[in-house]
């Protein structure tokens, strides 16, 4: 083989590091899409028999917006792991997925990251995110009736 | 018979020609074919046939290949061919008629040498694609080589239409404009 597609080969199954960012995130719609990546099943040179998955990286993980009650039932990486297929290389698999409770990420992991998955759901933001100024002068619909007692 | 039994005793090959043979120049890969037969015996009327009708024409054909006669006692006859990569093949002509031998001794002319085996693929191609194979970088933007990470930009879901505070905000602005304009 010649050192072109030697390079090429190297190239073609290189391993991507992806980051993800959790916050407001569905953890087990999220452990969909990861799963994908941890899989390799994003690439079209996808085969069964070929180790091409990809490290995925999660961030603030602590910020996820479980649905109703699940707080008490699951957290991401157990929802990954359940999404994952049930073979032997799922040990492996989830090897590749670091998860880490805020934005702080290790510098040895970070200078590894070299692309970013997208959210599947806006960030919503919170009144008190908002700067004073625009609250104060966001366009009033309507007034409140004089007798209207907001308690 | 499953397959797993005929892997492990025929093997299996990708389609394959000895460095490019047939490719703007041809060599024969026979080297050597070595007839044997009987001089007496029935088994052997077919091969002494060819030997007499066919068989000079052959060598006369193909002067790159060597041809041998191995006449042996009461021993029923049979074709022996060696080519240029060592490969060997050996086919018993017992009680064939000179015409069978005939198309044996062609079938073994036009061999390549390596055995005969189940082909994985039926084509091969030494160039797979003219674009070159994919890589993860390909069809990506190329901002994400030397982006900082984690960017805001690239992580945030894709915003499909405008939520009502937006609406409302650009139909705030568009009112205050009639108003200040009148």
């Amino acid at each position: 083989m010649s050192v072109a597609r030697r390079v090429q080969q190297w190239a073609t199954f290189g391993r991507m590091w992806y980051l993800y960012d959790a916050r407001w995130q569905n953890p087990f719609h999220s452990a969909d899409k990861i799963k994908l990546y941890l899989a390799g099943r994003n690439k079209p040179i996808y085969h069964p028999l070929s180790d091409c998955g990809d490290h995925v990286v999660v961030i603030n993980s602590l910020d996820i917006a479980l649905p109703g009650m699940e707080w008490e039932k699951r957290i991401l990486r157990k929802a990954v792991y359940n999404k994952l297929d049930k073979n032997l290389l799922r040990r492996g698999r989830m090897a590749r997925l670091h998860i880490f409770p805020y934005d702080k990420v290790p510098d040895n992991i970070l200078e590894n990251v070299s692309a970013q998955m997208r959210q599947l759901r806006p960030v919503p933001i919170r009144l008190d995110q908002i700067p004073e100024e625009e609250v104060v002068n966001f366009p009033k619909v309507y007034d409140w009736p004089k007798d209207h007692v907001i308690s | 018979m499953t397959s797993q039994t005929w892997n492990r005793f025929w093997g299996s090959t990708f389609v394959k020609a000895p460095l490019q043979n047939g490719v703007g120049r041809y060599v024969q890969q026979l080297q050597r074919i070595t007839f044997k037969f009987c001089k007496t015996h029935g088994g052997s009327r077919g091969m002494r046939d060819f030997i007499e009708k066919d068989l000079i024409e052959f060598a006369r054909m193909n002067p790159g290949v060597v041809v041998y006669l191995k006449p042996r006692r009461h021993r029923s006859s049979c074709l022996k061919a060696e080519y240029l990569n060592g490969g060997e093949e050996y086919i018993s002509a017992h009680k064939q008629s000179s015409e069978e031998i005939k198309k044996w001794v062609e079938y073994l002319r036009t061999q390549s040498g390596y055995s005969v085996e189940r082909l994985r693929k039926y084509q091969h191609t030494d160039r797979p694609s003219i674009q070159g194979p994919w890589t993860p970088w390909m069809h990506r933007d190329q901002c994400i080589n030397i982006a900082e990470y984690p960017q805001e930009e690239l992580s945030c879901a894709v915003k499909r239409e405008k939520t009502a505070t937006q609406e409302l905000l650009e139909k705030s602005k568009i009112f205050v404009g009639v108003n200040n304009s009148s």
